[in-house]
């Protein structure tokens, strides 16, 4: 009885708001796609800098076959530096995970590649500040070669990888995108919000007879106000579930295109979309909220 | 059941509606509120409704005090007092019957009460074979019918009735003058606010008359002037 109440409420609201809230829904709808689209960039370029760098600064990459000596030994060496802060050994077992889990989904990178054989394993590093690289370099014995490349006299090191630029770059080309997109997503957001507000305020003022003898007979503020609550959160959430849709849309026709073509360059997956979905449903419904709260505040004082 | 303790209203244009009125009803009275537009009649019913704060005093409605009660608590006095207006304030898209259960449905009562209440009182009311017809299909004395029955349907301790009969001729007038007598019969406590004359005086009830925010004649089986 209850529900059926809300329920034909909200269907009629939306109705006589016809445009208007359509107008909301779509605005709701291109808000929370960039939001959506935001987070995705996060994640995208997580991964490709899991997969360039390893999110590290420094790796020393240890020649093939590893013996356990070598490990203790090379260990040793680099746990008596001042400069690195934090230090990682990655095994076969660790490093072909890792892989594994960046490249799911491209068989190219899967079967084309024998992990175990050539990927090697590392000692990940961070350092306490980019600059004292060099102390890490001395410590092995290394020197850049013709090609760029840095080799040790240290035995078992096979090359120490550089990442400090590359990590920077990747770390500021994602906050500028994401904060990009982040805030044309704000700015949408708060014209949803302000457009939502207002067929809510439409509505009350249709109706605002029958409001002023609900509140004659005796009906709670709540009562009165729930309806035209769903009625924001129905065109919030319909304009999330269009942009989480979207968002996988976005996925199949342009991300899935370029999964095996691009060289070691990982791609998110629908599981990326679908663990984006619930924060935009969150962000929706925080929209049709804050909307409720600005949009009943002057109109339903006792 | 009434009870206003020397209550004075000045809005906050600075117009001062009510000064230390002073006014008791009993449960069950039949009391007129009289006085020319702009005495304080509409004013004064008002803050029984709690649509207003008074300035100065107290006022008691069914031993609670309308001052200290919380927003929270104002419906639960809104389901006691029942309230009709010169206007009639029904939904023309809602038939007679819908007008009145739309009272009861908006407080959550269930539908079999609802089915139950509301051919009842239509009933009651006289308009018992009026159930499905809409507002603009019946006589403005119907109307003001549909709208007491609304007031009514869930058994309110007061009725409050704000110039009823305003809009009406004289013989429709005195029909719901007998419809507020029978339901003042039956125990609810009446306070009408009117300026007709001629229905004050062949009622013979209490008269509180008011001029211009002040009580100057409260007199029993009183006439209007």
């Amino acid at each position: 009885m209850r529900i059926e109440y809300y329920f034909r409420e909200t269907a009629a609201g939306l109705r006589r708001n016809g445009i208007v809230a359509f107008a909301a829904m779509s605005t709701a709808f291109i808000a929370l796609f960039l939001f959506g689209l935001s987070l995705l960039i996060a994640r995208e370029f997580g991964l490709v800098k899991d997969a360039w760098t390893g999110n590290v600064q420094v790796a020393v990459y240890l020649a093939d076959p590893v013996k356990q000596d070598t490990i203790t030994r090379i260990e040793q060496k680099l746990q008596g530096l001042d400069a690195i802060s934090t230090m990682e050994y990655w095994d076969k077992t660790q490093t072909c995970e890792q892989y594994a889990k960046l490249f799911a989904g491209q068989a190219t990178f899967l079967e084309g590649v024998d992990c175990e054989a050539t990927i090697p394993t590392s000692f990940r590093i961070n350092l306490t500040d980019p600059s004292r690289y060099a102390e890490v370099t001395a410590a092995l014995s290394c020197v850049p070669d013709a090609g760029g490349q840095i080799t040790c006299a240290e035995p078992g090191v096979q090359k120490v990888s550089d990442y400090r630029v590359l990590l920077d770059r990747l770390t500021t080309i994602t906050k500028v995108l994401q904060v990009g997109v982040l805030a044309i997503a704000a700015i949408m957001l708060a014209s949803a919000v302000a457009l939502v507000a207002n067929t809510l305020r439409m509505g009350m003022f249709a109706r605002r007879k029958e409001i002023g003898i609900m509140r004659l007979v005796g009906a709670t503020n709540w009562r009165i106000r729930t309806p035209f609550l769903i009625e924001g959160l129905v065109e919030a959430l319909i304009g999330a579930i269009a942009a989480i849709i979207a968002l996988f849309a976005l996925k199949v026709i342009f991300i899935d295109r370029l999964r095996g073509e691009v060289q070691f360059f990982p791609l998110i997956k629908n599981a990326d979309v679908l663990a984006v979905a619930p924060w935009v449903l969150a962000a929706a419904a925080l929209v049709a909220v804050i909307a409720g709260t600005i949009g009943m505040r002057r109109f339903l004082d006792v | 059941m009434i009870s206003l303790q020397r209550v004075s209203k000045t809005y906050r244009n600075g117009v001062t509606a009510l000064t230390d009125v002073d006014v008791e009803v009993d449960k069950g009275e039949f009391v007129f509120v009289v006085g020319p537009s702009g005495s304080g009649k509409s004013t004064m019913i008002r803050l029984l409704l709690k649509e207003e704060e008074t300035t100065k005093g107290d006022i008691y409605v069914g031993g609670k005090n309308l001052g200290k009660m919380s927003s929270w608590d104002v419906p639960k006095l809104r389901r006691n007092v029942g309230t009709v207006f010169q206007d009639y304030k029904l939904l023309s898209d809602k038939t007679v019957f819908e007008n009145v259960s739309f009272a009861l449905e908006v407080i959550g009562k269930p539908k079999h009460v609802i089915d139950q209440r509301v051919p009842e009182i239509l009933e009651y009311v006289g308009l018992g074979d009026k159930l499905n017809n809409y507002p603009d299909e019946l006589s403005g004395g119907e109307q003001q019918r549909v709208s007491i029955a609304r007031a009514c349907v869930n058994r309110p301790l007061v009725l409050l009735a704000d110039e009823p009969t305003g809009n009406l001729d004289p013989n429709t007038s005195v029909d719901i003058m007998r419809l507020l007598d029978k339901v003042n019969r039956i125990g609810t406590t009446v306070v009408m606010a009117t300026h007709d004359q001629a229905i004050v005086d062949a009622m013979r009830k209490r008269v509180i008359e008011l001029d211009t925010g002040r009580v100057v004649r409260d007199q029993s089986r009183g006439v209007y002037a």
